[in-house]
């Protein structure tokens, strides 16, 4: 018997009168990777920001494993178990690499800031076993050769395994990927496609993904929801979402070439 | 050639400019007179009390010598003539400007026209000396002669030394065959001795233990003020440094612990006179409550809001202590006297036992910063200075962890207000002006932000240095002025800028302890 993971019931997120998430129904099953997708303004981060936490729904529930989450703040979010990335990276600049990760451990661990002073044991053993697995999630991501390397430093794409990372060590149950391909060639858009899923595999993590490349979309995903001006209009796994006319008419377009149909999409909006 | 002649121009435009603004605000005169001590030329002095003509001519030298220098160092494809050209042109356009100036400012003193009524720097006698007490048309020749000359050996002097040069291979070679043989690696190897460093840090103990006994109270004084303003900053580095939260009120947790402190101890006005080492942790203690007062409604807001509340906060708390309201507890804007102090076997604290005391302390408030910083704490607080949200995002409970910020700066400020009340026996309002924070705020940020060694060399820098240079105190605020701006050009990460741990190294050296984890 599979788990829900998260559960959102008729959520509604208003700004002013903008009403960027209307009442929004969707299920993530434990252990799956799910999409959302939507043209531009759909109300995707929206959501996603609902369920971490940065923005606080005016109606409906969010629930974790049967457990509300909304209202609560973004660091007990991040505690339960819901970890995320960022559309535009967002790093701690002035870091290391290897202090991110570390950072992204915060919140399992648990000496304070007398113990840092003192340095007793506690605090030199829990201190070592974090390094030790901030470089097992570097390795995990390739990067610790850069581990000393600060952030700002870093290629864009090392920043966005970086990030990742960041997500990982803070080892949670539910991993919201902002569009992690975002500015990458095909090739590494391929290798991220192929993390994701091992992610998955060797950590048993339930994945959430906003993404416009449909190749990743159609290639990772077993379910998917399609927004569209804050309401879902399909759900459904990809050969259904593929046939689906709605989803058609509102964002992938007739030729179902996800790529080509964005851009003779951002024509139309530019003329 | 035409591009020489334009740099020329430019720099000589500039230095012009500078030395006449000099000249105005009479911080030629300044100079002047520290040049005079510098090379002992004062016994020569007239009954006027001015200083000799010629060590106006030095500083001329040297301004002229400046410029060029400059007027070199910019050019990009340097031969003989175009620094040539350079430095003639740009001596001779400062020698014109000034040369002009002093001859204008002479003429209408000669006419009897006063100036003191809008340049106060700018009497009969400072006119006089400004153009070397000779006619104003000789004085202006005599300005274009010097500023044409130095500014030409300058311009040459850097084209001798200048890379490619003889003289400057000639010095290569010679750092080649004597600093470069010297095996850095091995110098490092032995650093890392155990018995090398033992004895580094002996020498060092002995060496600031024996130094407060020689050099005297006086300088045991301005270190001591330096000393403390390394706690100040070292509090306001957690702050501002580690969490980024810009607190401009620090002055506050200063004047609180100075006060608690002094009440408690001074015969006048309570009269508790309380164990001294016992009101030391009670001021502590009553910085932190105030910090804890003023954090918990305060600390979320963010950036230039948080800044205007604390301003607000450190000149109410001042106010406070100068007001009508509290003058029965603090004496008002009296201040309060014979503040207590501590015994050495038996005897009353002297200067050098402060000086030791304050040195201790500043290594405790350096060892615990640093134990912070490379912590779970210090790395949430570097991230929540780097992205707030995102922070928090990543599982940092950040008002938590701002406030521990803002309570652990609040208590090094309460520590170090009670020293200074008790060095100082006595405390009264106006120790504790805006200036106070503004200056803390600068240690912390000329030294870089949030680097330990950086706040050490920006408090003595801000703190030590105006004292060295008394003859320029008049000119602080500018020279102040002058340092932040060319900081933010030449080092805008600060002095000494923070450098983040290294890992993989340690990561490394683990491995060759043991062996068995590579394998495994």
């Amino acid at each position: 018997m599979t788990r829900q993971a998260i559960r959102v019931n008729n959520v509604t997120k208003r700004f002013g009168g903008l009403t960027a998430v209307d009442d929004v129904n969707l299920v993530v099953d434990e252990f799956s990777i799910s999409s959302i997708i939507g043209p531009n303004g759909a109300g995707k981060t929206t959501l996603f920001n609902c369920v971490t936490g940065f923005y606080s729904p005016e109606e409906g529930e969010i629930e974790f494993f049967d457990k509300p989450v909304q209202g609560l703040p973004t660091h007990k979010i991040c505690d339960m178990g819901i970890a995320r990335t960022y559309q535009n990276i967002r790093l701690f600049k002035e870091m290391t690499a290897i202090e991110n990760i570390l950072v992204g451990q915060h919140t399992r661990m648990e000496s304070t800031w007398v113990e840092s002073i003192l340095h007793n044991p506690h605090f030199i053993k829990e201190e070592k076993e974090a390094v030790g697995k901030a470089f097992e999630l570097l390795d995990f991501v390739g990067l610790s050769a850069l581990a000393d390397t600060p952030a700002f430093n870093l290629p864009y794409g090392a920043q966005r395994r970086l990030e990742l990372a960041r997500a990982l060590a803070s080892d949670p149950v539910v991993l919201m990927l902002d569009e992690p391909t975002a500015g990458m060639n095909p090739q590494e858009t391929a290798e991220m496609m192929a993390f994701i899923k091992e992610l998955r595999d060797s950590k048993m993590i339930t994945i959430i993904l906003i993404e416009h490349d449909m190749r990743v979309v159609m290639g990772v995903s077993e379910k998917i929801a399609v927004l569209d001006y804050g309401r879902k209009i399909a759900e459904g796994n990809p050969a259904e979402i593929q046939s689906n006319q709605r989803v058609i008419k509102a964002y992938l377009g007739p030729s179902m070439n996800g790529m080509t149909n964005r851009k003779k999409r951002k024509k139309q909006n530019d003329a | 050639m035409n591009e020489s002649l334009k740099r020329g121009l430019r720099l000589g435009l500039i230095f012009g400019i500078v030395f006449i603004f000099f000249m105005l605000i009479g911080f030629t005169t300044v100079a002047t007179s520290i040049i005079g001590q510098l090379v002992g030329n004062v016994d020569a002095q007239s009954s006027s009390g001015q200083l000799p003509v010629s060590n106006l001519i030095i500083f001329t030298v040297i301004m002229g010598f400046l410029t060029g220098i400059s007027a070199h160092k910019k050019d990009l494809k340097p031969n003989w003539i175009h620094v040539l050209l350079a430095g003639l042109f740009s001596g001779l356009v400062t020698g014109l400007m000034v040369g002009g100036f002093a001859w204008l400012i002479g003429g209408l003193d000669a006419q009897g026209v006063d100036f003191r009524t809008y340049l106060p720097n700018l009497g009969v006698r400072e006119i006089q000396y400004l153009i070397f007490n000779v006619p104003p048309q000789a004085a202006a020749l005599r300005y274009i002669l010097y500023f044409v000359l130095s500014s030409v050996v300058g311009a040459l002097l850097i084209k001798v030394l200048s890379p490619g040069s003889t003289v400057n291979r000639a010095v290569v070679t010679l750092k080649k065959t004597t600093v470069d043989k010297l095996d850095v690696g091995k110098l490092k190897g032995t650093l890392e001795n155990k018995y090398v460093l033992v004895a580094l840090l002996v020498a060092v103990g002995a060496l600031m233990y024996f130094l407060p006994f020689v050099w005297g109270s006086y300088w045991n004084y301005i270190m001591g003020t330096v000393a403390i303003y390394i706690l100040l900053g070292l509090g306001l580095n957690i702050i501002v440094g580690y969490s980024g939260q810009l607190v401009l009120g620090y002055v506050a947790f200063f004047a609180i612990g100075a006060y608690t402190f002094a009440i408690l101890t001074a015969p006048e006005p309570h009269a508790i006179e309380m164990n001294l080492w016992l009101a030391v942790l009670i001021s502590m203690l009553t910085s932190t409550l105030a910090g804890l007062l003023i954090g918990l409604p305060i600390l979320n807001l963010r950036g230039d809001y948080l800044a205007i509340v604390t301003l607000g906060f450190g000149e109410i708390v001042r106010i406070l202590i100068k007001s009508d309201l509290l003058t029965a507890l603090t004496n008002g804007p009296k201040g309060i006297t014979n503040v207590g102090q501590p015994f050495w076997r038996g005897r009353l604290f002297t200067d050098t036992n402060y000086m030791h005391l304050l040195m201790l302390l500043v290594l405790a408030g350096l060892f615990v910063a640093k134990r912070l910083k490379d912590s779970r704490t210090g790395r949430a607080w570097i991230s929540i200075r780097e992205d707030q949200t995102v922070s928090q995002a990543t599982g940092v409970n950040t008002f938590r962890y701002k406030i521990l910020a803002l309570l652990l700066g609040a208590a090094i400020a309460g520590l170090a207000g009670a020293l200074f009340a008790s060095r100082n026996q006595f405390t009264g309002p106006e120790d504790f002006t805006l200036m106070v924070s503004v200056n803390v705020l600068c240690v912390v940020i000329v030294g870089g932000m949030g680097s330990l060694p950086g706040v050490v060399l920006g408090a003595f820098v801000l703190k030590g240095l105006p004292e060295l240079l008394r003859e320029l105190s008049d000119y602080r605020l500018l020279a102040f002025g002058g340092l932040l701006v060319a900081m933010m050009i030449l080092r805008p990460n600060g002095l000494w800028p923070v450098s983040r741990p290294k890992f993989i190294k340690q990561r490394l050296e683990a491995c060759k302890d043991e062996p068995m984890e590579v394998s495994a």
